[in-house]
């Protein structure tokens, strides 16, 4: 644990070493600033439903950024080599990367908490709801987040990586556009892979087992992954 | 101490070690020499159980390096040829992080990452960003993190690599203050670098050991003349 500990604050460090931390907490809070702003102008509705699908959206653009570096630039500066040859275990390993990840991640949402305490004051939101929408877009950002370290695990280039999440986010968070093409069971699988039909209950204060299972199953299955591609050396 | 037998490497159809095998024990100096290619950071990366062999056998202490990895890792330190260093991270938080993977008790930490700052001359640059310092100092940092748990086999590929003289000369005192007690396995194309150092040496040529014999054996011809170093590593690995 102590070990897995070492490895988040490393990364969690590592992203406060570069102005990229930075302007992604300035940048994301201010979109969210301004889109929280015009919803609720807009809405006249005490409930962050709305700011919680926009959040969703921008995830999908800010995930890429934070994960492209984990395990791309270890590779590529050699010191995969050092993580790699000390006693630690490569799912250590995997899941200090997504721990450090995982709160910055949180960081971000937290900043985002003051919405809650705007509409608090000036009206009576369902806070089941709004709990639940919070979880649920947290949900999302750390499966993202998995899928992210994993395609990052896959190359030694920070561009690569952050090229093939945006590929396989947009393609989870659009698929339900598609649905209309398929039929049988590539709809019912389409219907399954898009973080749409999942995270709309979390914002409505709707929590079902099925749609915890399929973020927590996603996570674990990505997370199983990237271990499986960073010990991948050993049966080349 | 370390066992390697008959090892074999291949690359896709490249065989980068052919048959390797060699015992080293405990307290020795040895030397890896080859021309660039030969197989030597390829050897060392199977030491390390960091590379698994595509045949053949390495045990450490009698623990396989890949089935008993974390036991084995825990005896080594390594510093890889190029050092494994994070550039925004300071001197002094490395080592303490080297130290926290490497199993150092965490309430003797401080006290180790201070002793080995001393050790390693880096007292001074100890709160510097690593990506500032010279290659000298960033060569030096690669050694702190590969001792930082007294390990007792030490792995160092060509650690004076790509340094002025004076650095040279500096890294190599280091490594001959860190021998005492230690198996020190160095590899390195810089003959001078091994007559200084080693008291074995390993020619690999075209991953095969060509030579392997006490450096003082070696530096005698067959009629007991004295001869080069150079001479010897020219002969055999061309």
């Amino acid at each position: 644990m102590n070990k897995i500990w070492a490895i988040a604050r490393k990364e969690l460090a590592a992203y406060f070493q570069s102005p990229v931390a930075y302007i992604l907490l300035i940048v994301t809070v201010s979109v969210f600033n301004i889109f929280f702003y015009v919803i609720i102008d807009n809405n006249q509705e005490a409930t962050l439903r709305d700011v919680f699908k926009v959040m969703e959206f921008l995830f999908v653009f800010i995930v890429p950024l934070l994960t492209m570096k984990t395990f791309a630039e270890e590779k590529a500066a050699g010191t995969m080599e050092f993580l790699m040859t000390t006693p630690i275990r490569n799912s250590a390993i995997v899941l200090g990367k997504y721990l450090g990840s995982i709160i910055f991640f949180t960081l971000i949402i937290l900043l985002t908490s003051i919405y809650y305490v705007i509409v608090e004051f000036f009206a009576a939101p369902d806070r089941a709801a709004t709990l639940t929408g919070y979880l649920g877009i947290w949900l999302e950002g750390a499966m993202f987040i998995a899928i992210g370290l994993f395609i990052s695990s896959l190359t030694r280039s920070q561009i690569v990586a952050a090229i093939c999440s945006y590929i396989i986010l947009f393609l989870l968070y659009f698929s339900l556009n598609f649905i209309q093409y398929t039929q049988g069971a590539a709809e019912a699988i389409v219907r399954y892979a898009a973080t749409l039909s999942h995270a709309e209950n979390f914002a409505v204060g709707l929590l079902t087992t099925a749609d915890l299972a399929y973020y927590l199953s996603t996570i674990l299955f990505c997370l199983v992954l990237t271990r499986i591609s960073i010990e991948n050396r050993l049966w080349r | 101490m370390i066992r390697t037998e008959k090892l074999n490497k291949f690359f896709g159809s490249t065989q980068a070690l052919k048959g390797v095998s060699f015992e080293i024990q405990k307290g020795e100096i040895v030397g890896f020499l080859g021309r660039n290619g030969a197989g030597k950071t390829t050897l060392m990366r199977i030491l390390t159980s960091y590379l698994p062999a595509s045949s053949g056998a390495v045990t450490i202490d009698g623990k396989d390096v890949l089935k008993d990895s974390l036991a084995v890792r825990r005896k080594i330190g390594y510093l890889p040829e190029t050092p494994p260093l994070y550039p925004n991270m300071t001197v002094r938080d490395y080592v303490r992080f080297a130290a926290q993977l490497k199993d150092v008790p965490a309430k003797g930490i401080s006290a180790q990452v201070e002793k080995i700052l001393d050790q390693c001359y880096l007292r001074k640059v100890a709160h510097r960003t690593i990506s500032v310092l010279s290659k000298g100092y960033q060569q030096r940092v690669g050694i702190a993190q590969a001792i930082i748990n007294d390990p007792q086999i030490l792995i160092l590929d060509e650690p004076t690599n790509g340094l002025d003289p004076v650095q040279i000369q500096r890294v190599r005192e280091l490594i001959k203050n860190l021998e005492k007690d230690r198996t020190v396995i160095i590899s390195t194309h810089i003959l001078s670098e091994i007559e200084q150092i080693a008291q074995r040496v390993l020619i690999i040529k075209d991953g095969e050991i060509v030579a392997d014999d006490a450096l003082s054996n070696l530096l005698c011809d067959e009629q007991g003349w004295q001869q080069s170093l150079e001479e010897v590593f020219l002969r055999l690995s061309q």
